[in-house]
């Protein structure tokens, strides 16, 4: 297990390595300057302001440079903002966008793993079609469409809840639930297969013949092993997430770093866009080694293998 | 970019054999005959919500292809003064489909306040340069139709081929592609999209590479698990001791096998190109204009949802219609290929 | 967990997130004094030396103050004690400062003005606003690196006397000393902030009429409040001003719908169109306007005078304004914007001068004759099929404007145009290294003045994206700042001149100007837009 792991970590590292290096060249190819008002400039001003950006520098000299920055976690300067580390950037936006991202997480899982065991424990009867129902129109209906529907109908037509910015609990509610649709939808449909086959198994047969009641039977076996494999989409669910941030906290106005991804990309921010390529990249490989080796110790099963399955 | 899938294949060893719920559909493709297919033809016929997604889905397509045939005005002609004009439907006179709007708090006929001609209407009103929106909608149907078929198919191109070679080789090649396939997918693919859209010019091209470059790495890997498992099975050993040709093998033997898994596999990425087209379209990096797809349209609609709500109601149903009929013919399919789900 | 309790925790959540709304919502309430509106983007720098966007420049007007500020049209007396009349031929001003305060109690001095300018033109700050500097004593020596800050032609005698010395006269000095590049700044404050001087308002003071609360830099949302030490507190209405970014839209409809703000200004063309009627609507012009610039280095038929004239009567700017943008732009044949810049002696706006209403007939909407002219120019410049590429920015507007643009130019026999729609400094960029065939840009007054406009179309012009090239308007331009800068009706004969000649011959064709679309409920009042771009809410207050 150890061995694994540390496996799992020395290709983790290699993985951001690749993706800084790539993010890092692929940058440098595209056209734009931090300035804003370069044809106004004095060449003694670009001169200065080069080299507050390290842009004199030859390209290999950059690249080590940024390298060497970003193990100490400095992801260099935004062109966009005057002398703000990215690393703060990201620091002061971060909050708002885990903060609907867990919620999202934990909303979308929980409603979903109660759609799945209802539609699975009442297959075949309308409850099972409700319930697939909702979760197709989940996956079908993009994140920023359900996003301004709930702003208009909840938020403004309604003034159930507030219809952007972010001052209090109240104002996550909407873009929690816009972004808890499509994870939702994924796991009530992976919930249900997962229920039905465990409600067919022997086991469940043996527990019912021994005179367990209905409800015990279903929370004490069936729920708890239908729940391990859901594990395994938990980092489909946070790419999902992140994906829908970029454009939900635009439409509610949320100060967050899916916002600030955006931002960076049209104003050609640079060193933003490759500090938040690397932290996503980062979030992601984490959380899915987390969920990786969660699974191997949950699972009985299941034991983590060392080379392939030759 | 369908992403419901069980972690790399390669960091688990089935310790019993008793996972019913993973390996169904490799034992019922071991004993491939015709038989099987008239099976699953039938098994689909049968399926009522499969069955009537099928037959939405040609309709959407047939129209999207003859779109320049059905489309009354050309999609990109501009008339500005008759701009924003709600839906009419001739001269019926049904609320929300007869040219009046709320406008300013009160209900107004924008046909006529505009001097729009009699006998001149729009079926699903006009956009903000006096564009004919149901044109637009059929051409941009058939473009992100479009796209998503032709990413989808580079999926198949670069998947299938990638899943077979490191499936079947194995060993360092298949760890060293594995690896290649593991750094890829720790990037957040809509950041890959995003920045390959930086780089190349945007247009069409440019979309379907962007994402096709991540899209075929779910593909690749279900071809590999299945290759690895089917490498196994006794006809395709008895092929090799005879001394057939990779190729030969591949071809005769795992591609037929490797088909329920490639086909609802390609239901499944369809619905998601078109989902991303749609998303960088709406976040400004999509299809130049005046091109429509249904992502510039919803873009567009969405900014004026307020008071012209129409503008984002079409294309978000033509979208959401046509990701729920993939997604259903999807489960119907793999129902019909894996009888024992259902 | 059994399932009652599963779904009993669901439900006490939900109905728990109910409640919470239930006390939430910050309204705004009339006859309160505290405004919200919304901010388009967020403040990037607090900083005076380095601040390049109007959000900055507006933020910085709310909570600091420079020698004058704008009350209205005219310009008031801020920390200097009077409106001053230059002396020696124009060339140096003697300014006497008030007694005021900055925000942590220190006086604002004459040496907080020459430490303020020093540092802005200083090569090391890498402003990139110092070029407003030309003109003051020494200023291009120092930005160039050449001369050392000390030397600059501004000096404290005594703390409250201020000297600056011109090296040639400015007719339009005062209104520059309104803007932010000119305001003073707390050397010791400064100094301590080092660099991050500008992105938080903890390490900051303020001598204006409000001050920031609590602000660091990347916040969406922000408060300014009424600062007790500013000296002229009395007349300052409000007390709070809210600030929240709003990027999309609809969202912004919603939020002044909802009344969480007092003004939404940000409307888009297709919202305006819709809201022409509505009580609260207005629409207040910008000093930017908008022009195509052709490329006639990249594409030397651009030279041909007809050929440059076709496009300027091809386009009906009356659609494009009114129904493309939604009166949120005002056709404009001139690149002048009207409402900056009146006559001081008769007080005829620039652009109502009878001559410059003339020239609206150099490019008005005739395609007709537009085709004429394109088929003429083709000719003798030997060119049959032209595809062109139009280079514009990336927001909602411009590319509704492009595609329109593109339909018009494209009715002229043998056109093909091409989209090229990018992010505003890719645009920047391209246009200033020429790749590009014809671009939209837009320029907005550093100061309210026809030459901000007219001297970018110099020969060699730094914004002369077009190289277009005229010997005698260089030559109008030249002595409207050297031989009759002392001399107002003459230049102002001069710059007349100069727009005619620049619309004559299509130099670059005017589009229009960019006004500003707003709603803003009927409680507040006297919320205007000064001539230098930026609204006085100083004056600004809620019945």
């Amino acid at each position: 297990m150890t061995k694994y792991i540390i496996r799992r970590i020395f290709y983790l590292i290699l993985t951001l390595f690749i993706v800084a290096s790539v993010t890092f060249f692929l940058m440098k190819f595209l056209p734009g300057t931090p300035y804003s008002n370069q044809a106004k400039l004095q060449p003694s001003q670009i001169a200065i302001m080069n080299q507050k950006y390290g842009l004199n520098k030859p390209l290999w000299d950059q690249y080590l440079i940024y390298m060497g920055n970003l193990l100490h976690g400095n992801l260099g300067t935004s062109f966009q903002f005057n002398n703000q580390p990215v690393t703060q950037l990201i620091a002061h936006d971060i909050g708002p966008s885990m903060q609907i991202g867990t919620q999202a997480m934990i909303v979308g899982s929980v409603l979903g793993i109660l759609l799945g065991a209802v539609a699975a424990i009442k297959k075949n009867t309308w409850v099972d079609s409700g319930a697939t129902f909702i979760s197709i129109l989940g996956i079908s209906i993009p994140s920023f469409v359900l996003a301004v529907l709930l702003q208009y109908y909840f938020g403004y037509k309604l003034q159930w809840f507030p219809v952007a910015l972010w001052q209090n609990f109240s104002s996550s509610i909407l873009p929690t639930l816009a972004l808890a649709a499509f994870p939702l939808a994924n796991v009530a449909r992976f919930m249900r297969t997962e229920m039905v086959d465990v409600l067919d198994s022997d086991y469940i047969e043996l527990a019912k013949a021994k005179g367990d009641s209905e409800r015990k039977t279903i929370t004490h076996h069936a729920l708890r092993n239908s729940l391990i494999p859901v594990i395994t989409i938990v980092g489909p669910m946070a790419v999902s997430i992140m994906t829908g941030s970029l454009v939900v906290e635009n439409i509610f106005s949320i100060p967050g770093i899916g916002n600030q991804f955006v931002q960076s990309i049209l104003t050609n921010d640079y060193p933003t866009i490759m500090g938040l390529t690397i932290f996503y990249s980062f979030l992601l490989v984490v959380i899915i080694l987390v969920v990786d080796i969660l699974y191997g110790i949950i699972d009985p099963r299941i034991r983590l293998g060392n080379g392939g399955k030759e | 970019m369908a992403e419901n899938l069980p972690p790399l294949e390669d960091q688990f060893q089935f310790a019993s054999d008793d996972l019913s719920n993973l390996d169904t559909e490799s034992e019922s493709i071991n004993t491939p005959s015709l038989t099987y297919f008239q099976d699953v033809k039938r098994r689909l016929i049968r399926n009522k919500v499969a069955m009537t997604s099928l037959i939405l889905l040609v309709i959407i397509a047939l129209v999207a292809i003859f779109a320049p045939i059905l489309s009354p005005h050309d999609p990109n002609a501009q008339n500005v003064l008759y701009a924003n004009l709600p839906p009419k439907w001739g001269s019926l006179n049904i609320p929300g489909l007869n040219g009046i709007h709320e406008a300013g708090g009160h209900m107004v006929n924008a046909y006529q306040a505009e001097h729009v001609p009699k006998g001149t209407y729009y079926i699903m009103g006009t956009d903000y340069l006096g564009r004919d929106l149901f044109s637009r909608i059929l051409y941009g149907t058939r473009l992100s139709l479009f796209i998503a078929v032709v990413a989808t198919a580079v999926d198949l191109l670069v998947g299938v081929p990638y899943g077979l070679i490191s499936g079947w080789v194995g060993g360092a090649v298949d760890t060293f592609m594995q690896r290649i396939v593991e750094i890829l997918s720790s990037i957040p693919n809509l950041i890959v999209v995003v920045l390959l859209l930086l780089i190349l010019k945007p247009g069409i091209t440019s979309i379907i590479i962007a994402i096709a470059f991540t899209g075929w790495i779910t593909m690749s890997r279900l071809v590999r698990a299945q290759t690895f498992k089917l490498k196994e099975s006794e006809y395709v050993l008895a092929a090799r001791t005879l001394g057939e040709s990779p190729f030969k093998i591949a071809m005769k033997h795992l591609i037929p096998n490797l088909s329920s898994t490639i086909i609802i596999q390609t239901m499944f990425t369809i619905p998601s190109a078109i989902f991303f087209e749609a998303f960088l379209s709406f976040i400004g990096i999509g299809i130049p204009a005046p091109n429509a797809s249904l992502g510039t349209l919803l873009n567009d609609g969405q900014k004026a949802f307020h008071f012209l709500p129409y503008q984002m109601w079409v294309p978000a149903i033509v979208l959401s219609v046509i990701m729920i009929t993939t997604n259903l013919l999807g489960d119907g399919l793999r129902d019909a290929f894996d009888p024992k789900s259902k | 967990m059994n399932h009652k309790k599963i779904f009993s925790v669901a439900f006490i959540g939900a109905a728990l997130a109910l409640v919470l709304t239930g006390c939430s919502s910050g309204s705004t309430k009339s006859g309160s004094k505290d405004l919200a509106i919304n901010s388009k983007d967020i403040i990037s720098t607090m900083d005076s030396s380095t601040v390049t966007d109007t959000i900055g420049a507006q933020n910085l007007a709310n909570t600091m103050e420079g020698l004058y500020r704008y009350s209205g049209r005219k310009i008031e007396p801020g920390i200097a004690t009077k409106v001053v009349t230059p002396t020696k031929g124009g060339t140096q001003y003697n300014f006497n400062l008030r007694n005021a305060k900055w925000s942590n109690g220190d006086p604002v001095t004459a040496y907080d003005f020459v430490y303020s300018w020093r540092r802005i033109v200083d090569p090391k700050t890498a402003s990139q606003y110092s070029y407003i500097f030309q003109g003051v004593k020494n200023a291009d020596k120092i930005t160039n690196g050449k001369a050392s800050p000390k030397t600059l032609g501004v000096k404290a005698i005594g703390p409250h006397k201020l000297q600056v010395n011109l090296s040639q006269p400015i007719p339009y000095f005062n209104s520059l000393l309104t803007g932010a590049s000119y305001l003073p700044l707390n050397q010791k404050v400064v100094e301590k902030a080092g660099s991050k001087y500008g992105l938080n308002s903890k390490e900051m003071v303020f001598d204006g009429p409000f001050k920031l609360d609590k602000w660091q830099v990347g916040n969406t949302a922000w408060t300014e409040s009424k600062n007790n030490s500013y000296w002229n507190k009395d007349n300052v209405k409000l007390n709070n001003i809210k600030y929240y970014v709003v990027k999309d839209p609809n969202t912004g409809l919603n939020l002044y719908a909802s009344h969480v703000i007092d003004r939404y200004q940000d409307l888009s063309g297709d919202s305006a169109n819709q809201l022409k009627n509505n009580k609260d609507f207005s629409t207040n012009p910008t000093s930017s306007t908008y022009y195509i610039e052709m490329n006639e280095k990249k594409d030397p038929f651009f030279k041909n005078t007809k050929i440059r004239q076709a496009i300027g009567h091809s386009i009906n700017r009356q659609l494009l304004s009114n129904q493309v943008l939604g009166k949120t732009a005002t056709p404009d044949a001139s690149v002048v914007p009207s409402k900056m810049t009146w006559n001081k002696q008769t007080g005829t706006d620039f652009e109502n001068e009878p001559q410059s209403k003339q020239d609206a007939s150099y490019n008005n909407y005739n395609p007709k004759l537009a085709k004429q002219l394109w088929t003429e120019g083709l000719k003798e410049t030997g060119q049959k099929n032209l595809n062109l590429t139009l280079l514009s920015d990336d927001t909602d507007s411009a590319l509704k404007q492009s595609e329109f643009l593109q339909a018009e130019l494209q009715k002229l026999p043998g056109l093909k145009v091409t989209l090229a729609n990018v992010p505003f400094k890719n645009r920047l960029q391209r246009s200033t290294s020429g790749d590009f065939d014809m671009v939209v840009s837009a320029w907005n007054a550093d100061f309210p003045d026809p030459v901000t406009f007219l001297n970018l179309f110099e020969t060699g012009g730094a914004m002369n994206d077009g190289h277009w090239s005229n010997k005698e308007f260089d030559n109008q331009i030249k002595e409207a700042s050297d031989k009759n800068a002392g001399n107002y009706q003459a230049r102002w004969q001069n710059l007349l001149n100069a727009q005619t000649i620049l619309t004559k011959q299509e130099g670059v064709v005017p589009l229009y100007q960019l006004n500003t679309a707003a709603l803003t409920r009927n409680d507040v009042k006297n919320y205007n837009m000064s001539p230098n771009g930026n609204y006085d809410l100083a004056a600004a207050y809620k019945k």
